[in-house]
């Protein structure tokens, strides 16, 4: 056994080095995993220690008796044991190994073994953590003792206080001149330092002499300038910024409330801002979510704000991206509303004033507002207000709070599109909040005390903008919050008027009353939310400056413009062309729109503010007529009750876009009128308002949802009928819409819709491309168009980020809106309005595209957030860039929001219908307005999911009844099919509302892009083909996308149906025409209604631009940020392309 | 020949003594212990006496007779650490050149207090090596038969001086080793002899 031969030996020996390699790596298994080793291999610890061993000399007994010495080399998995230089050890203890006695390896065998003495081993030696405590000290040598520990003594000096002067010596490290001294003394070291720094500067000379005191004055102002301007607060801001992180960003404020009526959550901030108030509960809501993001930046912007809301938001939008970009679009845009939106939304929210007096307070006290809001849009649809009453509380707050809040969070929580969504919704709750506000402010715009309303809005706006900029921090994500809220609030306060209103005309009144009185509440708010974001009455002041600027200077034109120009002469450009986006979509986007509008409009406005007081008559008057017109929208809902909900919704529509006008117009007296006709509205309504306010009350998203998806298809019909009809839309409406309703999912919705619709639609239209030349009926119906344009948008937006549910409503409501818009826009106004919506729209760059595109982005938030952008500098920038990723987020936040907002601006319009009307050249203000109000709804729609939903399907349908309508005859489709949409919504509580202002928002839109579309369409068709298709693929993608693209494609396919019904109907001359070329260039329906969309949209860009030398240039950049965009979108085009080719089949 | 002890398994921890079919009395803690191969591994007290080390036993309990757990162990054995594969075939390359290297001395007829002062100086000064009988350190220091401290020649400076040292320390480890092993030697006699 012993003797083995070296040959043995050998072959063991390769045997035992595999086993080496075998153990390393099953030591190294073992650690991991326990792999099924076979034998010793298997025991862990026996593996280990014998490997521990492994290189130690040992003396292995064999069961004969016989020793052998070696070198433990290595062990096989029966235990064989090779050693190394072994030798068998001799009897002679002392002598050592000869040479020749050494073997190279032996191998035993386990079962030759006896024992095996491994001596003087360490078994930490091949341990790998040499570095562990236990390592170390199992390596000591010598002994160690445990050190006795002795105290410490530092001397008498430092015996007492001498380490608590360390912790309490403030003193940042040593004094320089200690230094100074220390070195010199102890090293003898002499500085050379001069305080004076001669040696870089030399110092100044002061003298008297005039020159040197103008070159002070000039510095001093310089200065001034330059710590006034929101940039460098924002960066001040920053700076100076003391909340931690956590504060900024993470940590969640919940502030008491005083009310929390709502019952809903409210945000802390928000509660407090607006007690009780369900309003305001719905404005904390979106607070809230504005808190979310904004809560950071509202803290920041809080110091700053005081100094500068609009700079503070966008300083804590600079924190937050969305919030600044936010911030500034909504300001930026905000003023332009206000400006606009004062004069005119003022007096057509007169009526409601009442109550927007208590949403100055709102803000700081939101729930005030809110209530004041609700109130307002109770008084403001008065008619509405049983069913505002009942419907509207119930209803807007719930739906609309926390859709909105939601939304808002979910937006802000996008970022970018968190900021869209913020400024929407900021410039929603602004003008929520602006009734009560408006009192105050009101003050300033207090001639529009009824227009506080429309003041309130586009102050809210303006007061996000302003308060995210001014207002900043606190105030800013307050104010955003509040605004937002209040906004929403607003808007589902309108919006809850429009569903109270439930009756789609009703609601569309209320909601187009709500879009009035949110504006002007918005613009009333923006002052009072200013104040309310600097202080909740105080901020009225700062925020006034920048607000004031625009309103207390002079109308609500000349504020909007002012503050356009003065404070966002970028961003104004930015705000026009996101105006019309925001307008549609937002609140917010009015200000832009309505500065580009209101110029262009504000001359009408005002004239019709002039005739407001006639407006009012005639719109009560014209009730009759009007509502036809904006009547129409009530007319027609009357007419058909079942489908009242599209008529209601066009009505609503036309109402809001009146409303929107009237209020920027500043129609006072036209809001009473409004009102009247509203009540009347309302009244016709109520009865079905009442069920569709409870409809849209509980069920507010889904129902509208279906509604909405009804819409669209009206929408889809109606552009057809306004692009080939114009006026004739109606019968050709009809038709359109069922094309719609097959392309949007909700045929059912649709047709009862597009029936009525259509006659209302057709009404509208026709009053509406009239009514711009014509105030009176016409002009409603102008109006209508453009707000229908802005709902569509807002609708759009809102389909595209809605899902496919809410993308189908939204397609219906855009319909609907289309086709009234469609036919006004090809009418009359199709020019004008045109002219309005590029200023507006094509500011943003999206906007003008979006016109389309970012209607049909519903973009409200994303048309917001990028008009915004685009409206302020900013966001041009920032807005372009973040616009795809934003526009997903956003787009969907965006829906809700729109929705939301469109509710509002249902009731606006209602108010406005009979401002709406004398406004004609208002339309693209109604526009504005309308996509204000789509921006408000957005705003809105996040915090009411339901409505938000349904606004979101509305805002889809919009959106992509924009991205039809976005072609001009795309866009007359969409304009078309918001109404329907809104009427659709308006069945429901919420969803109607929101159906409905999304309609009339989309409706805004398509009409101001079908107008944009008809000059557009003559002057770039290619152009905006190719924006359109950008534009729509992103709105598509942006908001839900498969929703989106299930909307898009509706819309799409339902402006192409109606493309080709409308090349079919000769309807609208103009419109037809571009229709045709746009049908003809697009080709394909589902393809061009992308394109097309695109094609107006650039088509109103270069309007746009070309009115607007700022407009031009951002547009430009927006161009180039609308082109990425679209790429981005472009996908979105070919899903929605896809869902678009189900929609046609269903057609 | 095996004589399972009072159980077939042994605990890790355990305190094991037994005796070996050569007459060979081990007591250790057991470490390892392989059921299959009946393999037992004891950690014993060292040989040498120094605290960080151990004397490892392996054994075959096939060959064993007379075991007795003192005492038995029901904690958890203590992880195992991961081992340092390249230093344990590194340490087990350089043992082997060591006695190979000794081997080559031993043919060489040096005594094995030769031997062991090699060894001794080697594991200080690595430069040291055989020339016949002499250890030669360094180049500078030579160490002849019998290898005393007076053997030590060269150069007068430290490294003569520092052999002297190592070699006097040497012996001196020597004497105490000698008088250890004669006592080791005595208990081994009684023990057997018990």
């Amino acid at each position: 056994m012993l003797s083995i031969t070296s040959h043995q030996c050998i072959t063991r020996w390769a045997v035992k080095t595999k086993s080496i390699l075998l153990i390393t790596t099953l030591l190294d298994l073992f650690s991991a995993s326990q792999v099924a080793f076979s034998g010793v291999y298997a025991n862990m610890r026996m593996v280990h220690i014998l490997t521990s061993v492994v290189g130690t000399k040992c003396e292995l007994n064999v069961k004969n008796g016989v020793i052998y010495e070696g070198v433990f080399k290595t062990y096989g998995p029966e235990c064989d044991l090779v050693l190394d230089a072994a030798h068998r050890k001799s009897p002679e203890p002392s002598m050592g190994p000869r040479r020749e006695d050494i073997v190279e390896s032996i191998i035993f065998k386990s079962s030759d073994v006896v024992v095996v003495h491994f001596k003087d081993v360490d078994l930490n030696y091949a341990k790998k953590d040499n570095f562990t405590d236990s390592a170390v000290s199992a390596r000591l040598n010598g002994e160690h003792k445990e050190k006795d520990l002795e105290p410490w003594d530092g001397g008498d000096q430092h015996a007492s206080g001498s380490l608590e002067s360390l912790d309490t010596d403030l003193s940042n490290g040593w004094d320089p001149d200690d230094m100074f001294k220390y070195n010199e003394e102890t090293y003898g070291v002499k500085s050379t330092y001069d305080s004076s720094l001669s040696s870089y500067t030399v110092p100044l000379e002061r003298d008297n002499s005039e020159e040197f005191l103008k070159r002070e004055a000039r510095a001093a102002q310089l200065a001034e300038e330059i710590e006034a301007s929101a940039a460098y607060k924002a960066r001040v801001a920053l700076e100076n910024d003391e909340r931690s992180e956590e504060e900024k960003y993470t940590a969640v404020v919940r502030e008491t409330h005083t009310l929390s009526r709502e019952h809903k959550y409210i945000p802390p901030s928000q509660r407090n801002r607006e007690p009780g108030l369900s309003w305001g509960t719905g404005r904390q809501n979106s607070p809230r979510l504005v808190q979310c993001n904004p809560g950071p930046p509202a803290p920041r912007a809080g110091p700053h704000d005081y100094n500068i809301p609009g700079v503070d938001q966008r300083i804590v939008n600079g924190g937050a991206h969305p919030w600044p970009s936010r911030c500034p679009s909504p300001s930026s845009r905000p003023p332009s509303r206000y400006q606009s939106g004062p004069t005119t939304s003022l007096p057509p929210r007169a009526a409601t004033p009442t109550r927007p007096p208590f949403r100055p307070p709102s803000r700081p006290l939101r729930p005030p507002s809110h209530p004041s809001t609700h109130g307002s849009p109770a008084p403001l649809s008065t008619v509405p207000k049983h069913l505002s009453l009942e419907g509207p509380p119930r209803m807007s707050p719930k739906s609309q709070r926390t859709p909105r809040t939601h939304r808002v969070a979910s937006c802000r929580g996008g970022g970018a599109s968190g900021a869209d969504f913020m400024s929407q919704g900021a410039s929603v709750e602004v003008s929520t909040p602006v009734p009560a506000r408006s009192s105050p402010s009101g003050g300033t715009w207090s001639s529009v005390v009824s227009g506080g309303e429309l003041s309130h809005r586009p102050r809210s706006p303006r007061q996000n903008s302003m308060g995210g900029t001014a207002s900043g921090p606190s105030l800013s994500s307050p104010q955003a919050g509040s605004v937002t809220a209040d906004s929403v609030n607003m808007s589902t306060t309108v919006t809850s008027p429009t569903t109270a209103s439930p009756a789609p005309i009703v609601a569309a009144i209320p909601l187009v009353e709500a879009k009035e009185s949110r504006i002007q509440e918005t613009r009333q708010n923006s002052p009072s939310s200013n104040k309310e974001n600097m202080k909740p009455m105080e901020s009225s002041p700062s925020i006034n400056r920048p607000v004031s600027k625009g309103l207390p200077s002079i109308a609500p034109d000349h504020r909007k413009q002012i503050d356009n120009l003065k404070k966002f002469s970028v961003d104004f450009r930015l705000q026009p062309s996101s105006n019309p986006d925001p307008v549609f979509e937002t609140t917010v986007t009015k200000p832009p729109r309505d500065s580009g509008e209101k110029p262009k409009e504000q001359p009408k406005d005002k004239n019709t503010d002039l005739t407001g007081p006639k407006v009012c008559s005639e719109s009560p008057s014209s009730d009759e007529p009007v509502t036809a017109v904006a009547a129409a929208p009530a007319g027609s809902k009357p007419n058909t009750p079942s489908p009242s909900p599209s008529a209601s919704a066009l009505s609503a529509q036309p109402e809001q876009k009146r409303g929107p006008d009237v209020t920027s117009q500043g129609v006072q007296t036209s809001l009473p009128a409004a009102k009247s006709d509203k009540d009347d509205k309302e009244e016709k309504k109520d009865p079905v308002p009442e069920s569709i306010k409870k409809s849209t009350l509980n069920p507010n998203a889904k129902e509208f949802n279906p509604r909405a998806f009804c819409t669209p298809p009206k929408p889809a019909t109606t552009p057809t009928l306004p692009r080939p009809q114009g006026q004739p839309s109606p019968s050709i409406v009809v038709q359109q819409p069922p094309a719609m309703y097959g392309q949007t999912m909700c045929f059912p919705q649709m047709y009862p819709l597009t029936p009525v619709s259509p006659g209302v639609q057709v009404i509208p239209h026709m009053t509406v491309s009239q009514s711009k030349p014509y105030r009176p009926v016409p002009n409603m119906p102008q109006q209508r168009p453009d707000q229908h344009h802005p709902p569509g948008t807002s609708t759009m937006m809102h389909p595209a980020t809605a899902a496919g549910p809410p993308i189908v409503a939204p397609s219906p409501a855009y319909s609907t809106q289309y086709f009234t818009c469609s036919p006004q826009q090809f009418a009359s106004q199709p020019l004008v309005q045109q002219m309005p919506h590029y200023q507006s729209q094509a500011q943003h760059v999206f906007s003008p595209v979006l016109q389309g595109s970012a209607r049909m982005i519903t973009p409200p938030t994303h048309g917001q957030p990028s008009l915004v952008s685009s409206s302020t500098t900013q966001y041009g920038e920032q807005t372009h860039t973040m616009y795809a990723a934003y526009v997903e987020s956003t787009t969907p936040s965006f829906f809700s929001a729109p929705i939301p907002q469109q509710y509002p601006h249902p009731s606006a319009t209602l108010h406005p219908h009979p401002q709406h009307p004398q406004p004609s050249a208002t339309p693209t203000g109604q526009a504005q307005q309308g996509a204000q109000h789509g921006g408000s709804h957005a705003a809105p729609s996040p915090v009411q999911h339901p409505q938000h939903q349904v606004a979101a399907a509305a805002a889809a349908a919009a959106a992509q009844a924009l991205h039809l309508g976005n072609p001009p005859q795309q866009q007359m489709y969409t304009a078309l099919a918001p109404t329907p949409p809104s009427m659709t919504p308006g069945p429901n509580p919420q969803s109607p509302q929101a159906s409905f202002p999304s309609a009339q928002q989309a409706v805004y839109i398509h009409a101001p892009q079908v107008q944009h579309g008809y000059n557009p369409n003559h002057m770039a068709h290619v152009q905006q083909a190719h924006m359109q298709s950008g534009m729509v693929p992103a709105h598509h993608g942006t908001p839900s996308h498969p929703p989106v693209m299930l909307m898009a494609t509706q819309p799409t396919a339902g402006p192409q149906p109606p493309l080709p019904q409308g090349t079919l109907n000769p309807i609208p001359v103009s419109s037809t025409t571009h229709f045709s070329y746009m049908t003809h260039p697009q080709g394909k329906a589902s393809m061009f209604s992308p394109d097309a969309v695109s094609c107006t949209e650039l088509n109103t860009l270069k309007p746009y631009s070309r009115q607007t030398l700022f407009d031009n240039t951002i547009t430009f950049t927006k161009n180039c940020s609308f082109a990425l965009v679209l790429f981005v979108l472009f996908q979105y085009h070919l899903i929605s392309s896809s869902c678009r080719g189900v929609l046609a089949s269903y057609n | 020949m095996a004589t399972p002890g009072p159980g077939e398994y042994f605990s890790i921890g355990s305190h094991v003594s037994c005796l070996t079919c050569l007459g060979q009395r081990l007591q250790g803690e057991v470490i390892a212990f392989d059921y299959q191969t009946k393999m037992l591994t004891l950690k014993c007290t060292p040989s040498s006496g120094k605290p960080n080390l151990s004397d490892v036993v392996l054994v075959n309990l096939a060959y064993v007779s007379d075991v007795d757990v003192i005492t038995d162990c029901t904690g958890t054995p203590p992880p195992l650490a991961s081992l340092n594969f390249n230093k344990l075939t590194n340490r087990a390359r350089a043992e082997k050149e060591d006695k190979l290297s000794q081997a080559y001395a031993i043919s060489a007829g040096v005594s094995p207090e030769g031997q062991q002062l090699f060894q001794t100086i080697h594991k200080t000064i690595k430069e040291c090596k055989w020339q016949e009988k002499n250890i030669v350190v360094m180049d500078d220091v030579v160490i002849t038969p019998p290898y005393r401290v007076d053997n030590c020649r060269g150069k007068e400076g430290s490294a003569l001086g520092h052999v002297r040292k190592i070699v006097e320390k040497h012996l001196r480890d020597l004497e105490s080793q000698k008088s250890v092993q004669r006592a080791q030697q005595t208990q081994k006699d009684s023990a057997l002899s018990a």
